[in-house]
């Protein structure tokens, strides 16, 4: 009796699976659904690793090199198919066919196709995100200047920058961060430019549309005086500039609304709208993936896992939490009014005229290779046109090393 | 006869074990991966960890690569900022509390304070002070009507900054050494000058300092490899998309970035071996010198 | 004349105190700021005229970095590795420098040389190697990388034998007569006598272990694993410029150090002196 007791305990030996992702704003809800998995299934232990945003694609690459991956982890579209071509990621439609609980149709097409590379599907989608036009209403309500809406154009917003930049008392109207998904990229495309094209052959990143989407930065820094430095940007990042009052605007995405709400001095203060419409309305649209390690060494329970974060109960607990949109698209509501205070709807607004987060094997890298050359135009040491030529040559010389 | 062998059989027998342990681990986790990097200087890196033979791609790829040698004058520009002043305040501390007033013991604990504070946190603590726009510094020098640079973020004072933390978290350290070092010195030699009539200056400059030189030979070696090896000030106070990267960027901090975020460890390999090459030499010239200035009794 | 020279005298005392004590509020200043800062709202610590007393003890600052961080597990990684690395390389580096230093044997000015020759060496030069050997056998993100590499000791080792080399010869001699055999003699009457040598070498290692970044960040993925060093670089990683929450989270990261130094100030001082002088 005793005998079998402990036999039984022993095949019951507790799998601990390790989930590593970014955003610890998301890691309530995380756990929240962690939990109830557990709950679910006894003998399975989720361990929830937190590796902050500015170490966590180094980290991953670090920990793939030494085939050391965790069990499942968040990928990103620029980063997926370097990790998909070079067999890192378990490849998900056997399972997949024989799950009960998710299905592939579930989640929008176009966030599930990113996340499938040479017609196998690596990646379950989680939630997508746009950006959003935040502002501090009080900073507006003192200026006189009313609130941001539909109708806003870039020039709106110039003229509310400079109306609101009070540089003795050090607050600007905007925070210009030099980024790509929350800021160059929706410029780019809304002056009718592209970073790259569709079948990822070529840069736009130079040309003349492209360029005036920087130069709406840039110029927000050096021509308007509307925005704090770069040296500024760097010694404070732009969002603890947003959460102390120092700037009045601030373009970042859906993911922060959590972050807002849960912060004493923005909670009550700051609201959010659409972005602006420059030539043309554009936004940068993206989603998040769970994917398995190849190297697991639990692969039945990583899917378990895997599949229950895909389900409708994971994706209710992410939505009514506010913690982020669901990729389920009958429970966006539920995210929209989850934080009543903020005009969430903005974000689903934009679903119309949305762009893709610009994607490649190697999207990682040359978007890194971008940025370090914007760097100097943003600080103003070299003019936007040289910086973009510099650009435009080492991301097309990336691009074609893909092709070969 | 017999038992002498067996005796020096028995001596051999604990000699090797009890180096084998010490020696088993410097032949695998040093002297090997020496080796290795020789080799891997030569091997050209994809993704995820897969290399082949590259030949002296990485050696040609060096010679042009401008933001490697911006980064060695970097390491230069800082190690000549900072050891020279970081030993002399050092040796001017330590001679001071080395004259017999109260409460030493207690200005030695908190001289030594930032030398048992971890780097990254020495380094995080000044990021705050330094701060341009809410740094305490700044507010200091604007309460006088100064207004004070953007210590991280200008490219003319960034250099600066990192070499003033690394005076200020070296000098207790230094201090420790100096103090024993001129504990070390007889009286005899002060006595005497006191006879003579020699004021204390002058008793510093010629007996003192000259009798100190086998212990600032010492931390000037040690100090010059630890300088040229920067890494944590740069990594926690300035960062890889800071706009002032390129012009404080110190060797190892770019090897750092080769091999563990760009993943190229062949041309990182490289980059460590002339980082060698350099410190060798650089070693091998204070000896050679050292016949002119230090003073062995 | 005697009057004029002890005035003399206590006007040198003053201006050397005066040196020192500005020195030393330097030295301790961004300690005090670093409290200070620690239980400042992030409102606060951007107001434009500065706060520098913060209006309340903000221990949520504190809870909040305890929270989001496995802190307990950073205290607990640090703290064993570098107990391991202490009495590994004391006994290890103790072992060997007895041997070099006391017991003729083929090929010993060799190996000695050989361990040596590695302190000429920059890290850098065999770090990458290292890392390829942890992926290799398997040690990758855990606390075994951080410890077995580091045991083996050049420095230590030639710490030590400097230590036996200046003992007395004749407890050797006593200690075989009374039929011991070398690792005898080592354990029972050498090792004993180098105290203060093995002391300052467990300091040593203890605070370089302590700081040590780049090796944990590069062997350690999982924030389970990694030691305060790395912890704190995350913590960065994660806060960015939310300083409050930066400097309670260092503050956590060096208190026990600091308190360990107080308690045992004059062991690490002299430890260090001795590192200095006898290296």
């Amino acid at each position: 009796m005793i005998a079998a007791l402990a036999l039984s305990a022993a095949a019951q030996a507790d799998v601990t699976l390790s989930y590593r992702f970014w955003d610890l704003n998301q890691a309530p809800a995380i756990e929240e659904i962690a939990r109830a998995f557990e709950a679910k299934n006894p003998g399975i232990k989720v361990e929830i690793e937190v590796i902050p945003w500015a170490q966590y694609w180094t980290n991953l690459e670090t920990a793939a090199t030494g085939r050391n991956l965790p069990d499942i982890f968040w990928i990103n579209a620029p980063n997926f198919e370097l990790y998909a071509s070079n067999g890192m990621l378990l490849p998900l439609d056997d399972r997949l066919a024989k799950s009960s609980l998710i299905s592939i149709e579930d989640y929008p097409e176009a966030l599930a196709a990113i996340y499938n590379y040479r017609g196998k599907q690596y990646g379950i989608p989680k939630d997508f995100d746009t950006i959003g036009l935040w502002y501090n209403k009080e900073l507006f309500d003192a200026a006189g200047i009313a609130y941001p809406d539909e109708a806003w154009t870039w020039d709106d917003l110039i003229k509310a920058a400079v109306a609101l930049t009070d540089e003795a008392n050090q607050v600007w109207g905007i925070a210009a961060e030099l980024n790509l998904q929350s800021g160059f990229g929706n410029t780019v495309h809304q002056a009718g430019g592209y970073i790259i094209n569709e079948d990822r052959t070529k840069t736009g990143i130079a040309e003349p549309e492209a360029i005036e989407g920087l130069k709406f930065w840039t110029g927000l820094i050096h021509v308007h005086k509307a925005s704090p430095s770069m040296a500024q940007m760097t010694d404070t990042e732009p969002v603890s500039l947003f959460e102390s009052g120092r700037v009045a605007m601030y373009f970042t995405g859906s993911w922060n609304a959590i972050r807002f709400a849960n912060n004493e001095y923005t909670k009550d203060r700051v609201d959010v709208a659409v972005l602006p419409k420059g030539k043309e309305r554009a936004v940068m649209i993206h989603g998040l993936a769970n994917v398995i390690a190849a190297n697991t060494k639990y692969p039945e329970e990583a899917w378990k896992f895997v599949e229950f974060l895909g389900s409708k109960e994971a994706m209710e607990i992410q939505a009514k939490t506010g913690t982020v949109i669901p990729a389920y698209m009958e429970m966006t509501d539920l995210w929209v009014n989850s934080i009543p205070q903020f005009n969430l709807r903005a974000f689903m607004d934009q679903l119309d005229y949305a762009v893709p987060y610009p994607a490649s094997v190697r999207a990682g890298h040359w978007q890194q290779l971008l940025v370090d050359c914007l760097i100097p135009a943003w600080a103003g040491e070299v003019s936007i046109e040289e910086a973009a030529q510099e650009a435009q040559r080492q991301i097309q010389e990336v691009l074609d090393s893909e092709r070969r | 006869m017999s038992g002498i062998n067996k005796k020096k059989l028995q001596d051999w027998f604990w000699a090797y074990l009890m180096i084998l342990p010490t020696l088993a681990g410097t032949l695998i986790f040093s002297i090997w991966p020496l080796i290795q990097s020789f080799y891997l200087a030569f091997t050209k890196w994809g993704a995820f960890g897969s290399y082949e033979w590259g030949g002296t791609v990485n050696f040609e790829r060096m010679l042009g690569d401008t933001v490697l040698w911006q980064s060695l004058r970097n390491t230069i520009v800082y190690t000549v900022g900072s050891v020279p002043a970081g030993i002399a305040l050092s040796i001017v501390v330590a001679a001071l509390l080395n004259t017999k007033i109260r409460g030493m013991s207690t200005y030695r604990t908190l001289y030594f304070l930032p030398v048992v504070t971890m780097p990254v946190a020495v380094a995080m603590v000044w990021r705050w002070l330094y701060n341009a726009d809410f740094g305490l510094l700044n507010h200091m020098l604007r309460s006088v009507g100064i207004e004070g640079p953007r210590w991280l973020t200008d490219p003319k004072y960034a250099m600066l900054s990192l070499i003033i933390v690394s005076v200020w978290s070296s000098i207790g350290y230094n201090m420790v050494i100096f103090l024993s070092g001129l504990q070390g010195i007889s009286k005899q030699y002060y006595e005497a000058a006191d006879i003579d009539g020699a004021s204390a200056f002058v008793q510093f400059f010629r007996i003192t300092l000259p009798l100190l030189t086998p212990t600032i030979f010492f931390v000037t070696v040690t100090s010059l490899i630890s300088a040229f090896q920067v890494f944590e000030l740069i990594f926690t106070m300035i960062g890889i998309n800071s706009p002032v990267i390129r012009h404080t960027q110190s060797i190892v901090f770019y090897f750092y970035r080769q091999a563990f975020v760009n993943m190229d460890k062949g041309y990182a390999s490289a980059i460590a071996l002339l980082l060698f090459a350099i410190i060798m030499a650089v070693t091998i010239v204070q000896f050679r010198l050292q016949r002119r200035w230090v003073h062995y009794e | 004349m005697s009057k004029h020279g002890s005035r003399q005298r206590i006007n040198g005392k003053l201006v050397v105190h005066v040196i020192l004590i500005l020195g030393a509020l330097l030295m301790v200043g961004p300690f005090v700021w670093m409290v200070l800062t620690s239980f400042m709202s992030l409102g606060e610590s951007t107001r434009v005229p500065p706060v520098i007393i913060p209006s309340q003890l903000r221990w949520q600052n504190y809870q909040r970095v305890f929270t989001s961080f496995p802190f307990l597990r950073f205290y607990w990684n640090t703290f064993s590795t570098t107990v391991a690395k202490v009495v590994g390389q004391v006994l290890l580096c103790s072992m060997a420098g007895y041997a070099f230093a006391r017991i003729r044997f083929p090929g010993r000015d060799f190996l000695f040389l050989l361990i040596l020759s590695v302190l000429m060496v920059p890290s850098q030069a065999y770090i990458i190697p290292r890392y390829l050997l942890m992926v290799k056998f398997g040690w990758l993100n855990t606390l075994t990388a951080l410890i077995v590499p580091n045991l083996a000791s050049s420095f230590g080792t030639f710490l030590l034998r400097q230590f036996y080399l200046s003992l007395p010869v004749e407890l050797e001699e006593a200690a075989t007569l009374d039929g011991c055999n070398h690792f005898q003699i080592w354990y029972k009457v050498y090792a004993p006598l180098a105290k203060s040598g093995m002391i300052a070498l467990a300091i040593f290692v203890a605070l370089w272990s302590w700081n040590d970044l780049m090796w944990p960040l590069i062997v350690n993925s999982s924030p389970l694993k990694m030691p305060l060093s790395a912890g704190l670089a995350s913590l960065q990683g994660q806060y960015g410029t939310d300083f409050p929450l930066l400097m309670a989270g260092s503050l956590m990261a060096v208190a026990p150090m600091i308190i360990l130094f107080m308690v045992l100030q004059n062991q690490f001082v002299e430890g260090i002196a001795l590192t200095g002088t006898k290296g």
